[in-house]
């Protein structure tokens, strides 16, 4: 792709940070990404840190929860918003600095080509670093869980890193807010007949991403929400 | 034999709570009058309820009443499972129009 078209997408681009207490390093994040990215969102999810204070002198928009609801409702809100300030392409991407912003550009060339709707993060297409073994078992369990829900043959699931077009952004209606919104995503891609798309991404797992992170339980928990998230619907 | 009038008392007070009750369908009201109405003729008859035990092959009436019970408050429990669930989707939705217009007043919009 020729870069003055790329820079047009990059214009036509919103970036979703969903942020729950991440002062420490939010910062750090938002820097790297607004070096490439001119539209970025950031869904203050009713932190009780200096969140708020850190986020006041960026370049972001910051849309702030007045409660905690969870990272589901909080990449919804940035969607929605996203697509009221007429966001073409809508990267969703985690305030914990697990991801780069190498990655978010890669994936958004991908679905820049036009050649699809969605484009996944895949940790297990690329390189990972410092994934404990039993958080690997455990993802690859989910991934094949996910794709027996969603009717996907995804590598990866539950990678907070996407790029989505307006088309599939305005399919998305997440209603699970805790962690179960990330099989609920493919689940609504895959129903409006999205064609998805996965890139290799590198994941760097730190102290501290590993701390805030979900713990190995919680997939009995995502699990449970999902069965139930049926019977609600 | 003072408890099993205690238990008739207020079950038979149930009932009558349960008629006066306004907002509540007609179908979840005949749910709730077959189950206490049940638990009256058990408490006034404790033998019939080895009769049915018998007949639906548990052999103490005491087991079937606990079995019962246990079905019982499992689905009540789901009931309200799910009507909890089906809240948190309405707070959601409110707390998410509160934050969207904050951000459309800040933004100028």
């Amino acid at each position: 792709m020729q870069s003055e078209a790329f820079r047009k997408v990059l214009a036509e681009t919103f970036v979703v940070v969903p942020a729950y207490n991440e002062g420490r390093v939010i910062g750090e994040v938002i820097t790297g990404l607004s070096s490439a990215f001119p539209n970025i969102v950031v869904v203050n999810d009713g932190s009780s840190d200096d969140t708020a204070a850190v986020l006041k002198g960026l370049p972001v928009i910051v849309v702030k929860h007045p409660v905690n609801l969870g990272q589901g409702a909080s990449l919804q809100t940035g969607i929605t918003f996203a697509l009221e300030r007429g966001a073409n392409y809508i990267v969703t991407f985690d305030a914990d600095g697990q991801h780069r912003p190498e990655d978010a550009l890669s994936a958004l060339r991908m679905l820049g080509d036009g050649q699809c709707d969605v484009v996944c993060g895949s940790r297990f297409l690329g390189t990972t670093s410092n994934m404990p073994r039993t958080r690997k078992i455990i993802l690859k369990t989910v991934v094949g869980l996910a794709n027996l829900t969603a009717g996907t043959k995804m590598t990866d699931a539950h990678n907070g890193l996407r790029a989505l077009s307006r088309k599939a952004a305005s399919c998305l209606a997440i209603s699970q807010s805790g962690m179960a919104h990330a099989s609920e995503i493919m689940s609504q891609l895959r129903l409006h007949k999205m064609d998805i798309r996965e890139v290799p991404v590198q994941i760097n797992y730190t102290e501290y991403s590993l701390a805030k992170g979900q713990s190995s339980l919680n997939s009995i928990n995502i699990l449970v929400d999902l069965v139930i998230g049926r019977f609600l619907k | 034999m003072t408890f099993k009038y205690f238990l008739v008392a207020v079950l038979i007070g149930f009932i009558f709570y349960l008629l006066l009750l306004p907002r509540v369908g007609y179908l979840r009201k005949g749910v709730i009058f077959a189950v206490v109405l049940t638990m009256l003729v058990f408490a006034i008859r404790p033998d019939w309820s080895t009769s049915v035990a018998d007949a639906v092959g548990i052999s103490r009436g005491a087991d079937l009443l606990f079995y019962l019970s246990h079905l019982t408050l499992f689905f009540v429990a789901f009931v309200y499972f799910v009507k909890f669930k089906e809240m948190e989707v309405r707070f959601t939705k409110l707390v998410r129009q509160l934050a969207l217009e904050n951000a459309r007043r800040d933004a100028g919009h």
